[in-house]
């Protein structure tokens, strides 16, 4: 990518060069190259282990949910009421408002057509946007980028994840960053001048014939100047944004932060375990209420954080697969398969549960156990990469699946 | 081309001094060149089998011949291992049974029957003293809840009496009922994946953070007490007069800790073991967040074990076994057993985090991995399936036959034992659950559980390629009703239940299993062990660590057809490995990017570093994405590097490597001037840097690490451009452990 390293050379790392502008004129500048258009972002949240969508958002009108679930369903009175038929599980509280103001969609019986119950090999599919097919190597939010026009800022925060390592889902050709921690992303200490021990590095990596490390690590350090000359500093979230303690809204605290700086992310991924519940799963309380609790409230903060810049912003969750609609013999659920996905923007039509509800009695059940798909996920997704990131090439981005717009569910406005 | 010159002559200095004779140089080259080769199979085969060479392995492989060693390190049973047992002694964690274990280091249940009068307290001191604080602390934690649920009800309460019409508000009630009652698997997971110190939260990582060094803080300990006392009592409005006292005890408990530090050891200890319950509760709490390293000073295994055991007793196991593993990697002479040990586990997950877990891994690791490390496949695999650590992690040990006795209406028993582990066990309905359907009360604890019968097939033996269907996974975990754990609370142990346990025969891959209570899960653990799509996946993931991540299909079909002749034995299938051209050649060498356990390990081996204490290392794993034992899903950790490059990765290698080197990371020595060859005005930078790329990386590093580090030596100046006549500027003082550093964050050091 030539382009791409002579643009750096010229832009960003010559304002690393002077390291005395103070930063605030740094990100003005880096801002006004921005400013041109409006950076469009997709960020997309995979919640692993295979959430409990029944028990996510509850379709409390029909009878047969609480037979098939007789401990440990969500009472009617306790659900938070959507449409008069579904209700939000009480821990998601903090979506009631999103949802009122319209900010927030439902997309029902929702998720991966494949069959497999393996959360290995669904979360796999999912994040390579091709289910079935074990032989793609990089991923569907990866490949959105490549019809994409760059944003002249070029940045290689351009497609980033939270977290250790860089998921499936974000590997391909173009350029991504994994961050675990914004804090701990330099080498060599933080000072705004890079050490002697990070030039040598960046030297050896630069010129590693090591196609796998060399790249990654012509990434890394491009990534490295671009924060420091941004200086993100210590952060304080905007007020009324109260990110909880965890894992995940760490990740979304520091996604925000990266979003506010300037710093040209088009499409980010966050993820959050712990949806497992073989065993006692809980109704209102319990394991599912409390990881519920941990996921609305970090994303509600991350929205409230976001402020204005959430008009361009479209956020997607998704799961590998759904659990059964019976519950098992441990007052928990097995793997199963479609599943719910919220969907919330600035340019989303919210305050509506979208796809179409294909019942729960015995005869309407996936193979007799499981909530039957209706939408596939990438009908979803596509319809953010074409009309909200404006990558039209679906083709590309989800090989061998017919997206046409016209199947779109139009949560976009 | 650089590269092979420096390797060639460093080569030479090892053959040794012959080569001083100019015409004997001629003479030898053929020689040479063939040791030349062995000393890369010498490295190639350290890099695989171990983790990774230590200075002088080389050298003594070569020595021993690759062969032989290779045959050696198959046999760990003729290794001696006495230095590295030496330094696992004082880990007495290791050398206890999970009854003793549990016993020592109560958890939550146990702590609960004592607090609840189920049990007595027990009436050794060292134990007692552990007990009393858990307790008192668990009786807090009680009260402070019923408090709060109490608060909650009064201001609802008053609520609806105001706003009858409002809308019910949820958020608040909720929200915060659902932090209170999160169960402590979520903690310790929540724990596990950020290391924020929560203070009591059970997790590895988390006790790993506390287990920081002390850097004098202890001194103000009493201080920073005092001053968060009151702000704390503060916040918690409603504290009546006992709760005020309580914190006023503690605070000149916290004095009277303080003026302990002066006695000798022994009595420091006693002291502790007589205080008042109150003091001790005080005590444990100076303790957290690694405080108190200056009052543990001096005490012998036992004493320092108990103290930590007040703060929290969990910790103490999962510590003493995370050190052991970091320890046995480094310095264990069975190298290639450890290794397997780790890729056992790996294969046959389990994960701290999970409920008793954490009390249960020792056993798992020492009693049913490691002894069949290098066994037969089929042996290790019905031991895991017995095992409470297996049973638990994947809950076959509460899947019920759906027409067993025991959820057929046949006498229930009363309360089954392993109750106590509420959260996430079996225990009595809650009645904030609604029971709609009449049946509920017959259907529960009573189905199957798919868990353990999925990850089974689809992780542990054939593979999710394997050709089963949705319909085999439901009839294994039929197969496998009943196999469950028996005395929760003393140890855990397999026991098979044939009042939980399905009846009929069973359908599983085409064979029809015969009703025979236990030995039908042992049919399908020996149908799975033969099986071809085992013998071919297990070959296959051995060849992804041995060899290359899309290692060569030729290669995994021939271990495949030795797993099959020689019934499964990990041995011969691993010497059909070594033995391959796949393993030997020019691709194969350096093909595999280390994942941050093997990047750690090969790392403190490769500078001949002396760990005293293997915590904080463990630590550095937390932050490079790969937790000891905290791998949350089944399949275990990947051996791939897509998984283990990414930028923060990278930038946590490159930082742990110049820590490590600069003496930055606690518990570790690096000997800087022993690996430079001499003290820094003795020997000049091209030098060091030449024997260092010798020690660190068998001479054999790329022109482009070796010329960005002679950049880095040699500064800024490029003043001899201009003037290509001019002898290049003498290179400025080298930092010794800089270039160290340099060398082990290296693009070259990231493989093996």
């Amino acid at each position: 990518m030539p382009t791409r390293r002579v643009f750096l050379r010229n832009s960003a790392l010559a304002v690393v060069g002077t390291a005395a502008v103070p930063s605030f004129l740094t990100r003005a500048a880096l801002g006004a190259v921005e400013n041109g258009t409006r950076t469009k972002r997709l960020v997309v949240i995979f919640q692993r282990g295979a959430a409990d969508g029944l028990n996510i958002v509850v379709p409390y009108a029909e009878s047969q949910y609480y037979s098939l679930r007789p401990s440990i369903n969500i009472p009617k009175k306790s659900v938070l009421d959507l449409n008069g038929f579904f209700g939000l599980h009480p821990s998601l509280a903090p979506f009631q408002p999103l949802w009122q103001q319209r900010h927030l969609a439902i997309v029902h019986a929702a998720g991966s057509p494949d069959t497999t119950r393996s959360h290995f090999d669904a979360q796999d599919f999912m994040e390579t946007g091709t289910p079935g097919v074990k032989v793609t190597e990089d991923g569907w939010l990866n490949r959105s980028l490549h019809s994409l026009a760059r944003s002249p800022q070029n940045s290689p925060f351009r497609a980033i994840a939270l977290g250790p390592s860089l998921p499936r889902i974000l590997s391909g050709s173009e350029p991504a960053v994994a961050m675990n921690n914004i804090n701990d992303f330099s080498v060599g200490g933080r000072s705004l001048k890079p050490s002697p021990a990070a030039t040598a590095f960046e030297a050896m990596y630069d010129h590693s014939s090591d196609s796998v490390l060399h790249g990654t690590g012509e990434e890394t350090f491009d990534a490295v100047k671009m924060l420091k000359a941004a200086d993100p500093g210590k952060y304080t979230p905007a007020p009324g944004a109260s990110y909880p303690k965890g894992r995940f809204g760490d990740s979304l605290r520091q996604l925000a932060q990266l979003i506010k700086a300037n710093l040209g992310v088009q499409v980010a991924f966050a993820d959050i375990g712990g949806w497992d519940h073989h065993v006692n799963e809980g109704a209102t309380e319990g394991q599912l209420a409390n990881v519920l609790g941990d996921f609305s409230q970090s994303l509600a903060a991350f929205w409230t954080d976001l402020g204005d810049l959430g008009e361009d912003t479209v956020v997607v969750t998704m799961s590998e697969f759904g659990r059964t609609a019976r519950e098992n013999g441990n007052r928990g659920t097995d793997h199963g398969h479609a599943n719910v996905m919220f969907v919330l923007g600035g340019p989303v039509k919210g305050g509506k549960v979208y796809g179409r509800w294909p019942g729960l009695d015995q005869s309407q059940l996936y193979e007799g156990r499981d909530l039957a798909l209706t939408t596939d996920f990438r009908q979803v997704i596509g319809e953010a990469v074409a009309r909200h990131l404006g990558n039209s090439n679906l083709a590309q981005v989800f090989p061998g699946f017919d997206n046409q717009p016209g199947k779109f569910l139009r949560y976009l406005g | 081309m650089r590269s092979r010159f420096v390797w060639l002559s460093a080569l030479l200095l090892c053959v040794g001094l012959a080569c001083a004779v100019p015409h004997l140089l001629a003479k030898k080259k053929d020689k040479s060149a063939d040791s030349a080769a062995e000393q890369k199979r010498a490295v190639h085969a350290l890099n695989r089998l171990t983790f990774g060479p230590r200075p002088g392995d080389v050298q003594q492989v070569m020595a021993m011949g690759v062969d032989r060693w290779i045959d050696q390190q198959l046999h760990p049973e003729k290794i001696s291992d006495s230095a590295v047992e030496s330094r696992l002694t004082p880990l007495r964690t290791l050398h206890m049974s999970s009854k003793e274990i549990m016993e020592d280091f109560p958890d939550q249940p146990l702590l609960k029957q004592v607090m609840d009068g189920k049990r007595p307290m027990p009436s050794d001191p060292a134990r007692r003293a552990v007990y009393q604080v858990q307790v008192a602390r668990l009786q807090e934690k009680q009260d402070k809840k019923q408090e709060r649920v109490k608060a909650e009800n009064d201001r609802q309460d008053k609520n609806d009496q105001k706003e009858v019409a409002a809308m019910p508000s949820p958020a608040p009630a909720t929200s915060d009922a659902s932090q209170g009652a999160k169960t402590a698997e979520e903690l310790a997971a929540a724990a596990a994946s950020t290391a924020e110190p929560a203070p009591n939260a059970p997790a590895d990582s988390n006790t790993m953070a506390s287990m920081s060094p002390a850097q004098g803080e202890s001194s103000n300990a009493a201080a920073n007490d005092a001053s968060m006392t009151p702000s704390a009592a503060a916040k918690s409005a409603p504290a009546d007069d006992a709760e005020a006292r309580r914190r006023e005890d503690r605070l000149y408990a916290d004095l009277k800790i303080q003026g302990l530090i002066d006695l000798s050891p022994d009595e420091r200890y006693k002291k502790v073991l007589a205080m008042s319950v109150d003091e001790q509760v005080a005590f444990a709490d100076s303790l957290r967040g690694g405080k108190g390293q200056e009052f543990l000073e001096g005490l012998n295994p036992k004493q320092t074990e108990t103290l930590l055991a007040m703060n929290n007793p969990q910790a103490v196991v999962v510590e003493e076994l995370s050190q052991a593993k970091l320890l046995r990697a480094i310095y264990s002479e069975r190298q290639l057993e450890e290794v397997m040990t780790d890729f056992w586990f790996n294969h046959f997950n389990v994960f701290v985090g999970k409920g008793p877990e954490r009390l249960l891994l020792t056993n798992y690791e020492q009693e049913v991995i490691r002894p069949r490390a290098m066994g037969k496949f089929e042996d290790l695999l019905v031991a895991t399936a017995k095992s409470p650590a297996m049973l638990f992690y994947l809950d076959n040990w509460m899947s019920v036959g759906p027409n067993s006795m025991q959820a057929g209406g046949g006498p229930q028993r009363p309360m089954m034992r392993p109750g106590p582990y509420g959260p996430y066990g079996r225990r009595r309905f809650p009645r904030q659950y609604p029971n709609q359907n009449p049946n509920a009360r017959r259907k529960q604890n009573s189905g199957l559980n798919e868990n353990y019968g999925r990850e089974l097939l689809e992780l542990h033996t054939l593979s999710v390629n394997g050709g089963y269907s949705q319909r085999d996974v439901t009839e294994v975990a039929k197969v496998f009703t009943g196999w469950t754990i028996d005395k929760p609370l003393e140890g855990m142990s397999f026991r098979f239940d044939p009042r939980m346990h399905e009846p009929g025969p069973k359908f599983v891959l085409g064979h029809r299993i015969k009703p025979k209570g236990e030995d039908e899960g042992r049919e399908v653990l020996h149908m799975l062990a033969t099986s071809k799509q085992t013998a071919h996946f297990i070959s296959l993931k051995l060849a992804q660590r041995f060899v290359s991540d899309d290692p060569p299909p030729a290669l995994v079909d021939r271990m495949a057809k030795t797993f099959e002749k020689k019934k499964g034995d990990i041995r011969e299938v691993l010497s059909t490995l070594f033995h391959s051209p796949e393993f030997w050649a020019d691709a194969t060498y350096r093909a595999k990017v280390k994942t941050p356990l093997e990047f750690l390990a090969s790392a403190v081996r490769a500078t001949g570093a002396n760990v005293d204490n293997a915590l904080p290392l463990a630590r550095q794993l937390n932050n490079m994405g790969m937790p000891l034992y905290g791998s949350q899903p089944p399949t275990g950790y990947s051996m791939k590097a897509d998984t283990w490059v990414s930028s923060s990765a990278l930038l946590n290698r490159m930082n742990f490597a110049l820590a490590l080197t600069s003496g930055k990371v606690h518990g570790v020595r690096v000997d800087v001037v022993q690996l430079a060859g001499g003290p820094p005005a003795s020997v000049d930078a091209t030098t060091t840097l030449s024997t260092m790329e010798t020690k660190l990386l068998a001479a054999d590093v790329s022109k482009q690490t070796h010329d960005s580090i002679v950049a880095q030596m040699e500064g800024p100046a490029k003043d001899t451009k201009l003037d290509p006549g001019k002898k290049p500027s003498q290179p400025k003082p080298p930092d010794a452990s800089t270039i160290a550093g340099l060398l082990l964050g290296s693009p070259e050091f990231q493989r093996r």
